[in-house]
């Protein structure tokens, strides 16, 4: 097996550099996310600016108004539209119009490794999405310029999940282009796996059980985990898992001279041993929260209360998927008990659907807490309710409540003032001005010695 | 093959000259047969140190231009700015430095080939329809500069479907037709097999295929 030397990474670092330079895909991702980012800004300035009473509404409505949820998620929400439908192309057509070319074919003959090739390409690719965050992070900069607040931690955690949605992305995109002969199958079957996301997603809303677990990790819920300021570990490590088998999917099909059989075998292994890692990381239970009104955790003296109980709870659902009920009590408390107490294990007990023709069954609606043999129900989904149904079966008595001031908010009655200038006109044309001067004929390497 | 030897692969399209090439060089999976080095079996993982095959119809990287192709494939193979500076000269390939290769003519596509192959470290090169798309002219440059590169020690291994080059440029052939190997050695050991002792290499493949 070859070692590549320095040399040889930056030659390739400079190859696939300038192989993104020459593509159409990344110049009109790169000009498109103007608009789209622009949109997205002025629309949430205009919005976070009507909830801050700038027309005469309630004064009520101000308050708590956070700038994670009303500026940076939905200006970074253009981006996820973005590695959605634009970004794969970007990723696969380093790959694909080097087989197509027979470039690869030379390349696989040469002191580069395989594995070298494929690891700068994602980076190169993953660094380009970078340099793509240039216009929302100038949208940001222009809230800024407003007066607006952001929280740091809150606005990396947004940057964190996108930039590990981006890299899960151009990871399966480049195994998607190493599986299939030419751009366009792999196209598909990239845009096959975010549609099938998406179904999962569904699936999981109304299905729950397998599906719900799953879903946890694709890339849409994933990065709804990040918006709302929260840094799970699992995340981030089935992301790196799943974009590393990617990666070594792509080295199998890839690799010279194997057979069908070979590949089959190679990627069942890569499959089995991606989807165990998986499984194993998705069990780390590390998290902060970052966010700056702390919407993921209990109050303090409720989280070092929880944190003491060292029996495992056990809960105990009978609420079917779709009922919203359900969504309440994961998003309220079921997701702060499991990032504060040790053990928690829930069982979700209702299968089937809710509604006009539906027959629950007679416990539906109850919930179950269970603690070292003593346990209680309750059918509220509020957390005072919920965590005093806790402490009763915990046996400890309710904390004093800190005397932490609440959360007020920023609200901030704005006018996206250069907003439109900065993101439909400027960012394009230095794009396009950018990019016609990079494919003029420049100094290059002497042929003679 | 021996060392400094140039092997024509010759044979009609369709015949298996290019699918050869790729499973000798272990680009692709074999159904069957072996390849032996020094009496030993010689395992496709290896070939890439010793072997080196150019594709013919390729395009690599259409978007650069060829001063950054030559440049990049020499850092790559680790060969010098001498050798790039050599090979430039001898395929005339400086006139071409600032075009980017999608907008080279065939012909010029496959010095810009060819130079690739040179600049490779393996001592056998397996090189696909190296003269296709050549004029006489180019033929009859390149042609000896593939013999002074034989003749510095690397094997070159031709598939040749024109069979007048293969006489002119290779020391031994070996003439396939349906996949099968139906005749191997030099001109003159095919005319005798043949049993045509003045027949051109044309009537010598008619008569053995």
């Amino acid at each position: 097996m070859h070692s590549p030397n320095d040399a040889v990474w930056r030659r390739l670092a400079d190859k696939e550099r300038r192989e993104l330079a020459a593509s159409w895909a990344w110049l009109v991702l790169l000009v498109l996310l103007g608009p789209l980012v622009g949109h997205a800004f002025i629309t949430a300035v205009e919005s976070y600016a009507e909830a801050s009473g700038s027309t005469g509404g309630p004064a009520a409505l101000a308050q708590g108004l956070s700038p994670l949820d009303g500026i940076v998620v939905p200006t970074f929400g253009a981006y996820a539209i973005a590695v959605t439908l634009l970004f794969p192309f970007v990723a696969i057509r380093l790959v694909s119009s080097e087989k197509q070319s027979g470039s690869l074919k030379l390349l696989l003959q040469s002191r580069a490794p395989l594995g070298a090739m494929l690891v700068v390409k994602l980076l190169v690719v993953v660094g380009a999405w970078l340099l793509a965050w240039l216009p929302g992070l100038a949208a940001l900069a222009l809230w800024r310029a407003y007066g607006g607040h952001l929280a740091p931690a809150e606005v990396s955690a947004v940057l964190l999940g996108h930039l590990f949605r981006a890299t899960l992305t151009c990871a399966f995109a480049i195994a998607a282009a190493s599986l299939t002969d030419n751009a366009a199958t792999a196209a598909v079957v990239t845009l096959a796996l975010t549609l099938g996301s998406w179904a999962l997603d569904f699936i999981a809303q109304v299905r729950g059980g397998l599906a719900l677990a799953l879903d946890a990790y694709t890339p849409e819920s994933a990065l709804r985990v990040f918006e709302s300021g929260e840094i799970r570990l699992a995340i981030i490590l089935v992301t790196l898992l799943l974009a590393t088998a990617a990666i070594a999917l792509a080295l199998v099909w890839l690799h010279p001279g194997r057979t069908w059989r070979a590949r089959a075998i190679g990627t069942t292994g890569i499959v089995a041993a991606a989807a165990l890692a998986a499984w194993l990381a998705a069990h780390v239970r590390a998290s902060w929260d970052v966010s700056e009104d702390h919407r993921n955790s209990f109050a303090p003296a409720d989280e070092r209360a929880l944190a003491a109980i060292r029996d495992p709870l056990r809960v105990t659902v009978y609420l079917a998927p779709e009922d919203p009920r359900l969504a309440d009590l994961e998003r309220g408390v079921l997701r702060k008990l499991r990032r504060t107490m040790r053990d928690v294990d829930v069982r979700y007990v209702a299968r089937g659907s809710t509604g006009l023709f539906a027959r629950p069954g007679e416990h539906y609606g109850e919930v179950w807490y269970a603690i070292g043999g003593r346990d209680a129900m309750s059918r509220s989904t509020t957390e005072p309710i919920v965590l005093e149904t806790i402490y009763t079966v915990a046996g400890i008595t309710p904390p004093t409540p800190d005397s932490a001031t609440a959360y007020s908010g920023y609200p901030l009655a704005a006018r996206p003032r250069g907003a439109g200038m900065l993101l439909y006109l400027v960012w394009p044309l230095v794009v396009i001005a950018v990019w016609w001067w990079s494919r003029r004929p420049r100094q290059l390497p002497s042929l003679t010695s | 093959m021996r060392d400094g030897e140039v092997l024509g692969l010759v044979g009609p399209n369709g015949s298996g000259k290019t699918t050869l090439l790729e499973c000798l060089s272990g680009l692709l999976a074999a159904d069957g047969g072996r390849v032996v080095r020094d009496a030993r079996p010689f395992a496709p993982s290896e070939r890439r140190d010793a072997l080196f095959y150019m594709p013919d119809g390729i395009l690599p990287w259409p978007d650069q231009r060829v001063a950054w192709i030559l440049d990049f494939s020499a850092a790559i193979q680790g060969a010098s700015r001498e050798d790039v500076a050599e090979i430039t000269r001898a395929l005339d390939l400086l006139p071409l430095a600032s075009q980017r290769a999608g907008t080279l003519s065939k012909g010029q596509r496959k010095r810009v080939l060819i130079a690739l192959a040179l600049l490779t470290p393996q001592p056998v090169l397996l090189l696909d329809e190296p003269f296709d798309g050549l004029d006489l002219r180019q033929i009859r440059e390149v042609s000896p500069l593939l013999r002074r590169v034989a003749a510095a020690g690397r094997a070159l291994l031709l598939s040749i479907h024109q069979l007048h080059d293969a006489a002119r440029v290779c020391d031994r052939l070996v003439l396939l037709s349906d996949g099968r190997v139906v005749g191997e050695g030099t001109l003159d050991e095919l005319r005798a097999r043949a049993g045509r002792p003045q027949a051109d290499v044309e009537e010598v493949f008619l008569a053995l295929t």
